[in-house]
């Protein structure tokens, strides 16, 4: 909020999305892969399989390349795109959980140093030795997951740590535990789907379809533990969060439609990990790519579910997604929201340019002029009466998340507010009035008025 | 104009004492900067290793092998610092950032594309194929990279430059250090790489080889060490003098504490100078080669410390005010010491293993 607004005509959350879903995708695959790739070399090595050695070989190039590479820099790009989309939740972030970043980071040297040394020593030392570090890249990759899934999850359920500010009650929140089980059978069927192309692409048909199978169960597997997880995370998720994709009655439908996706990919998914256990000689490129969109349809959806059900808040019951904290809402009604979004304040002119800075101060994280969540298509049907209550509805429901009245078992329940989904409108009377002024002069008839008079 | 504009201090107490972030950050910064220099001066050396007389195909086979690990572990060893900076200066960062938001994001995509490169480089000259173009994109994007990161240093610890900025993104590079600030790391990185080359040529010598190509090599790696640290001691004094006038003073005021590392790392160019104009055939003088590159690590060391002071110096009026407070995670500090003493440790087991392990005669190999 006290940072210059970088305006991105598709959203700043958007862009978020798809360079996290890019990494996620990748990453999950890394760890997984690391794993199917330690157990196939073991395996070649025991039986003295040259088609399986050829396997685990032809995988680890396509692991360190989606690894190091794009998984590094994708990686670091999540870090670059939120500290400009939302760098006060980043420095909050940070300050909590820094040394848990740190931690990760320690298993990221020794994940990446062995991704390169795998590649990079096949055929040159002992069998031994080589499995020794596919199985170390393996503990380091899933280290790095068991780590990063406390914060990911904190965002989302806080759990105790909105009493005790402690970072471990953050890190083992709970959606925690079954945020992980859901996120090993994620790596567990990536893995499978990625490696069964490296497969099909093996001569040898009998050779082939035993490797399809044995991939196949790793999918069916990774498919019935992220089931698991994923049902178990829906359960510990607080009433508020449910109340926004479960249900008839469903706050925010988009999501809902999400959470069949989710788990109509899911159920697609198993089948075809089924077909490929059962039939493995017939599970060639068609199916095999069906299973990989499923997979990718499977967990980009729970990816935005996760974020999406975060709504009105990026740290749930602390931040909301514009920065404001829950704890400053009576300090900003009074003092007024420009006098801590110094960027947003840097505008002159009436009242117009005066709404306009509460607009960036408050609404510009979501919501652009004329692109994503547009503020002028939302306005045009409005009146001034209808606009003025709404605002004034927004801003009366800041009082009801600080006054307690509205909490359950820890959590504001969002769902009994009118406006579950947006922060509460924060600042004073005469701001309020201000951006009244300016979201009017948006709608069409004022906007053809204005440009008439010129 | 300029306090107006930096965010409020993040109300969350810092994890760790202030001291202790410092030192961190410090130390992976070294690392990172290490491994960057390789990075940069390596890839420039590939792509004008067509300059050198005898032995440009292993210059550059050289550059792109070493540079397939060193780009892992620049971007590794890049996390630390940026991760420690934020938790003490994420207010000046963050909205430096925002400010040049594409050419911040964008630097992730020349990132890629330049890695891509450096393995597409690397399959050519395995195949026998040339790679000069490829080499020379490669060298374009990571001098971009490097200019971008430096705008942004600059800005982030300038806040009164930011509303300048905020009108006009591309004012961020009109700065009277950002020219010479540039060349100075870029300068640095081409004077490393070149130390690199000649001592590996060295050291491959003296297991064999081809005496001519090995030669070359080291000839191309010393002359580029030598020309750069040359124009490296002209470039750090215009520098110094374009200094902000308030920061120069607060510097040479600060005594021993910001002199010595400033005098130490002069001294070491000087040094690196004698040392290498005395080089007339590197592969005759191995322990001149061998001081060259310990020299150009100290005068690094000495020069990440003078860096840092100087960040120290320009954000002090911006931070006069600011109260810090502190509150110390102790159990999770632990954690993060425990695991990174234990992967480094398995790191230098595993890759001292993967380097001595041989299979004997008759036995298998992975």
């Amino acid at each position: 909020m006290d940072y210059p607004i970088w305006n991105l005509a598709f959203g700043g959350g958007v862009l978020i999305g798809i360079v996290a879903i890019t990494h996620v995708l990748v990453s999950h695959f890394a760890i997984g892969g690391g794993f199917a790739i330690a157990f196939i070399e073991t395996l070649a090595v025991r039986r003295r399989n040259p088609a399986l050695r050829a396997l685990a070989k032809r995988s680890s190039l396509m692991l360190i390349l989606v690894s190091t590479v794009f998984g590094a820099i994708s990686g670091v790009g999540i870090w670059v795109t939120i500290g400009l989309v939302q760098p006060a939740a980043t420095s909050a972030l940070i300050h909590n959980y820094v040394w848990g970043w740190a931690a990760e980071w320690g298993f990221f040297i020794l994940e990446v140093a062995m991704a390169l040394a795998y590649y990079a020593t096949w055929g040159k030392v002992r069998p031994r030795t080589h499995l020794l570090i596919i199985w170390l890249y393996f503990f380091a990759a899933y280290m790095s997951l068991v780590v990063i899934q406390g914060i990911i999850s904190f965002m989302l359920t806080p759990g105790r740590w909105l009493e005790t500010r402690s970072f471990w009650d953050g890190m083992f929140n709970p959606s925690y535990l079954p945020g992980l089980l859901l996120r090993t059978g994620i790596c567990l069927f990536l893995a499978g789907a990625y490696l069964t192309l490296a497969a099909l692409r093996e001569p040898d048909r009998g050779a082939r379809a035993g490797m399809v199978r044995l991939l196949a169960s790793f999918q069916v597997v990774g498919v019935l533990l992220a089931y698991g997880g994923y049902r178990w995370w829906e359960h510990v998720l607080p009433e508020s969060v449910r109340a926004i994709f479960l249900g008839a009655k469903a706050l925010l439908p988009a999501l809902a439609s999400t959470r069949h996706l989710v788990l109509w990919a899911l159920t697609a998914y198993l089948l075809l990990a089924l077909f490929a256990l059962a039939a493995p000689r017939f599970h060639r490129w068609p199916s095999a790519v069906a299973a990989l969109l499923a997979a990718f349809a499977f967990f980009g959806g729970y990816e935005r579910l996760r974020e999406g059900s975060r709504k009105p808040f990026v740290i749930r019951d602390f931040m909301f997604s514009n920065g404001v904290l829950v704890s400053e809402i009576p300090d900003l009604n009074q003092r007024g929201i420009l006098s801590k979004a110094v960027w947003a304040a840097q505008t002159s002119g009436g009242e117009q340019a005066k709404g306009l800075a509460v607009f960036r101060a408050q609404c510009a994280s979501c919501h652009t002029l004329d692109g994503y969540l547009s503020i002028r298509k939302l306005v045009a049907p409005v009146d001034a009466d209808m606009l003025n209550g709404i605002l004034s509805t927004m801003r009366e429901e800041g009082n009801e998340y600080t006054s307690g009245q509205y909490t359950h078992e820890g959590h504001v329940a969002t769902e009994k507010l009118d406006y579950p989904l947006m922060p509460p409108l924060v600042g004073t009377e005469a701001e309020v009035d201000a951006l009244a002024s300016y979201l009017l002069s948006l709608k069409p008839s004022n906007v053809a008025e204005a440009s008439h008079g010129k | 104009m300029e306090s107006n504009l930096i965010p409020a201090l993040d109300p969350a107490p810092l994890p760790g004492p202030p001291w202790l972030f410092h030192v961190l950050w410090v130390v992976t910064f070294l690392i990172h900067l290490l491994f960057v220099n390789t990075v940069l001066g390596g890839s420039l050396l590939a792509a004008l290793a067509g300059l050198a007389g005898a032995g440009k195909r292993e210059i550059q086979s050289l550059f792109v092998e070493v540079n397939a690990w060193a780009i892992s572990f620049a971007i590794t060893f890049g996390i630390a610092p940026l991760l420690f900076m934020q938790v003490l200066l994420g207010r000046f960062f963050y909205t430096a950032t925002i400010l040049v938001a594409w050419a911040w994001l964008g630097m992730l995509g020349l990132l890629m594309v330049g890695y891509y490169l450096n393995y597409v480089a690397k399959f050519r000259l395995r195949a026998g194929k040339g790679a000069g173009a490829v080499l020379i994109i490669e060298a374009a994007c990571f001098l971009v990279i490097a200019a971008i990161q430096v705008a942004i240093n600059l800005l982030h610890m300038q806040p009164g430059r930011w509303a300048r900025v905020a009108e006009q993104a591309w004012a961020a590079l009109a700065d009277p250090t950002f020219v010479p600030r540039y060349v100075h790391f870029v300068l640095a990185a081409v004077a490393m790489s070149g130390a690199l080359l000649a001592w590996v040529a060295v050291h491959r010598a003296t297991k064999g080889g081809d005496a001519q190509i090995l030669s070359g090599m080291a000839r191309f790696g010393v002359r580029a060490a030598l020309v750069a640290t040359l124009l490296q001691l002209v470039d750090g004094f215009w520098l110094l003098l374009t200094l902000p006038e308030d920061v120069l003073k607060a510097f040479m005021r600060g005594g021993p504490a910001t002199m010595v590392p400033l005098t130490l790392g002069i001294l070491a160019g000087v040094l690196l100078l004698v040392v290498l104009a005395q080089i007339a055939d590197p592969l005759a003088n191995p322990t001149r080669v061998r001081r060259v590159a310990e020299l150009m690590v100290g005068a690094v060391v000495f020069m990440v410390l003078t860096r840092h002071q100087l960040r120290t110096i320009y954000l002090a009026p911006a931070r006069a005010n600011e109260q810090v407070t502190v509150a110390p995670q102790l159990g999770a500090l632990a954690l993060f010491l425990v695991v990174f003493v234990l992967c480094v440790a398995l790191t230098v087991y595993a890759l001292v293993k993967a380097a001595k392990d041989r299979p004997q005669a008759g036995e298998d190999a992975a």
